[in-house]
């Protein structure tokens, strides 16, 4: 029996191969160029059989990244060389490509005259579904079109996919396979922005770009892989500072050229919910997701993680986070405010001073039932430190409780955050709230979430802060979930989306 | 030498596909406000119509500017990545350099005669009524220009008034940046010897950001 293996083919092999072409197909043989580009195209696999260094055989597949169908370009076995198995094991290297590239059908044309390829062809599963009349010339003879469904999720295991995330000041890029986490590397250009008592859009995209490469690196490191092993791509094309997210956006495409894989555009915010997966498996739909950070403040309704996506509400000015910048500042605190006033609320009493509650006014409920507001209460809380430093100074009253100030201020934050979310949750007949966002990290907003949605009979799901805060993790687990419901890949031409809206879990 | 991608971005989406120093193929998108949008393409056509597969390209030169801050982040963003995705060698070539070889070459002058060669100032436009620049003496033996003044950003009558001050004169050029001149640059380099892996962007601003005088200013603003 004549022994052979299927490799790739190289441009070396052209020759070989066309020698091959003139004996199959002396009629309708393609020219040499044609084939030349064939092999060496972007958006093309071809395999050669080779047995004893002569090429006998050969095979090639087309499918670009934008589409989800396949087309089997040609296949050809030197006559000496038929009935051993060699169109069989052909078709199977195409096959396999297929599924690597997640085509989920594949087509192909076939003479009506040839009985012994559509025979292959049935047995692999392809159906006939169309017949073109005189399609090979010149002889005149009719082409079977056939079809072969692949089945969701094709790449029989579950996929490996690489997240890139740079809304912010995070560089993040992370790496799952399925919903299990195997990286998640970042690199934070905070420190960067403390001097200006808040994130400058400008330097964060400076910081993206000289930090893409080091946290790729690591992040593969991390997750023992190289980039051969990676199946997709994803990146968050929104919402988020829009010179920041280009910065992840020109990264993936690039990334997704060089390496042959599919990329995929998803939504940052749905992307803090998609995380979910990766301590749980799965999110368990329905739930209300409220997604609080320096740049967000929104409540979601999530039914359906990849196909109902509600924003039920967000902040009409700053984000909690920004608030709480803010107010450190205005109580002499560092950069970033959260974790200091955080610190500083350690013994104080939230009810000292009773800070307005955004939006909760009736009047407001019935405009703004899920909004929220906070330019309004650290305006309070700064007249309120002003007002009483200068009483201070005047011998009129004591000295300012910074302890105080910021329980109060926090107590008022949270208190609005969690009584809106959970207010969603009855409102909507939802059994679950979930977490996410860097300002999950406040010690009394979690507790203040626990107990409530304790009273109120509500499952409250917090991921590890690792994951609540900005990461390119979350971004890789949404992305796998998008694969493994064979979702097609997103097309070359998106852009990136400072406002992108939560309903868009992708981009196409 | 093999096939060399090279992109830039300081002014349009411009991607070529060079090899031995002639160019394959080149996409020019002259839109300046839709970088993101089109690099993934640019790229992925540019090697289409080359007819070579990404793993072909050996070496990828980017465009570092000068150049307003958003569009170029976006080319070096995707050199960096494809460099990394294929395994290639990463370089970084000056924007404005790459477009005084082209000029000079246009005028027809001869590399290795720095004497004879008239100076010549290239600018570009870094908005806010102000000009990158760049001064070259002529092009050493290799072809490549020789810079002796510069990249810097000024307004166009100090860039003026500063030449005429030291009785330069220097012919000006503002021709439009392609990544076929970031490639051909790339080249004479490589035989010259003077390539660099420094890819940083040439902002030659800082971003625009000024530090609170008083942490509390916002308090103040809204109370007083």
């Amino acid at each position: 029996m004549t022994e052979w293996i299927i490799r790739p083919a190289v441009e070396d092999d052209l020759q070989a191969i066309m020698a091959v072409e003139h004996e199959c197909f002396p009629e309708d043989a393609w020219s040499q160029d044609n084939m030349h580009f064939e092999i060496s195209a972007h958006h093309t696999e071809y395999f050669v059989a080779v047995s004893n260094e002569q090429v006998i055989g050969y095979a090639g597949l087309s499918k670009v990244p934008s589409s989800d169908q396949g087309d089997v370009q040609t296949i050809a076995v030197l006559p000496s060389a038929r009935g051993i198995g060699l169109g069989r094991a052909l078709m199977d290297a195409l096959l396999k490509a297929a599924k690597r590239l997640h085509a989920s059908e594949l087509f192909l044309e076939v003479r009506a005259d040839n009985p012994v390829a559509q025979g292959l062809y049935l047995a692999l599963g392809f159906e006939h579904i169309d017949t073109r009349k005189n399609y090979y010339q010149p002889a005149g003879i009719d082409a079977w079109i056939m079809r072969l469904i692949l089945p969701k999720g094709s790449i029989g295991r579950e996929p490996v996919v690489l997240g890139i995330e740079s809304t912010c000041d995070e560089t993040g890029v992370g790496i799952v396979r399925g919903t299990t986490l195997l990286a998640n590397v970042i690199s934070s250009s905070m420190d960067e922005h403390a001097r200006f008592g808040g994130v400058v859009p400008e330097i964060a995209a400076r910081a993206h770009l000289e930090a893409l490469k080091p946290t790729l690196d690591k992040a593969l490191a991390e997750a023992n892989l190289s980039l051969n092993d990676i199946d997709a791509i994803a990146v968050a094309n929104g919402p988020g500072l829009g010179g920041a997210v280009m910065v992840g956006v020109a990264a993936a495409k690039a990334l997704s050229i060089a390496t042959g894989k599919p990329v995929y555009a998803v939504n940052h915010l749905v992307g803090h919910v998609g995380v979910d997966v990766l301590e749980r498996g799965q999110v368990e739909t329905p739930t209300v997701a409220l997604l609080v950070s320096g740049g967000h403040t929104s409540l979601l309704l999530v039914r359906d993680l990849l196909d109902d996506v509600v924003l039920l509400g967000e902040t009409i000015d700053d984000a909690a986070g920004e608030a709480f910048d803010k107010v450190a500042r205005v109580l002499g605190l560092k950069y970033p405010g959260g974790p200091e006033i955080d610190r500083a609320a350690v013994g104080g009493d939230p009810n000292a001073i009773r800070f307005p509650r955004g939006l909760t006014q009736a009047k407001d409920m019935e405009k703004h039932r899920y909004d929220f507001s906070f330019s309004g209460l650290k305006t309070a809380v700064a007249r309120w430190v002003e007002v009483a430093e200068t009483k201070a100074a005047a011998g009129e009253g004591a000295e300012i409780n910074v302890a105080d100030v910021a329980a109060s201020f926090r107590e008022a934050v949270a208190d609005v955050l969690v009584g809106k979310a959970v207010k969603a949750c009855l409102d909507h007949n939802v059994p679950r709230l979930l977490l996410g966002g860097g300002v999950v990290a406040n010690s009394r907003l979690r507790e203040l979430a626990t107990e409530r949605c304790a009273a109120a009979g509500i499952e409250l799901r917090i991921p590890a802060l690792s994951l609540c805060t900005d990461n390119g993790a979350m971004i890789a687990a949404l992305g796998a979930q998008l694969v493994m419901a064979g979702r097609q890949p997103s097309s070359l031409s998106f852009g990136a989306d400072s406002t992108l809206p939560v309903t868009t879990v992708q981009t196409i | 030498m093999g096939h060399v991608l090279a992109i830039d971005t300081s002014s349009g989406t411009s991607v070529a596909v060079l090899k031995d120093g002639i160019a394959l193929t080149e996409i020019e998108i002259a839109d300046t406000r839709s970088h993101t949008e089109s690099i993934g393409n640019a790229i992925n056509d540019a090697l289409k119509s080359a007819g070579i597969a990404p793993s072909r390209i050996h070496a990828v030169a980017v465009g570092r500017g000068p150049a307003p801050f958003t569009g170029l982040r976006v080319g070096i963003a995707a050199a960096i990545m494809f460099a990394e995705g294929v395994g290639a060698k990463l370089f970084g070539i000056i924007s404005l350099d790459a477009i005084a070889k082209k000029e000079f070459e246009a005028r027809g002058t001869v590399p290795g005669n720095l004497e004879a060669a008239q100076p010549l100032l290239v600018t570009s436009d870094a908005r806010r009524s102000e000009h990158y620049w760049a001064l070259y003496s002529g092009l050493d033996r290799h072809g490549v220009p020789v810079c002796v003044e510069g990249p810097a950003v000024n307004r166009p009558s100090d860039i003026e008034a500063s030449l005429v001050a030291r009785n330069i004169q220097a012919s000006t050029t503002s021709l439009m940046i392609s990544a076929r001149a970031i490639g051909e640059l790339f080249e004479a380099q490589a035989a010259a010897g003077t390539l660099s892996h420094d890819i940083t962007a040439l902002y030659l601003r800082n971003p625009d950001a000024v530090e609170p005088k008083n942490l509390r200013d916002f308090g103040k603003r809204v109370s007083g």
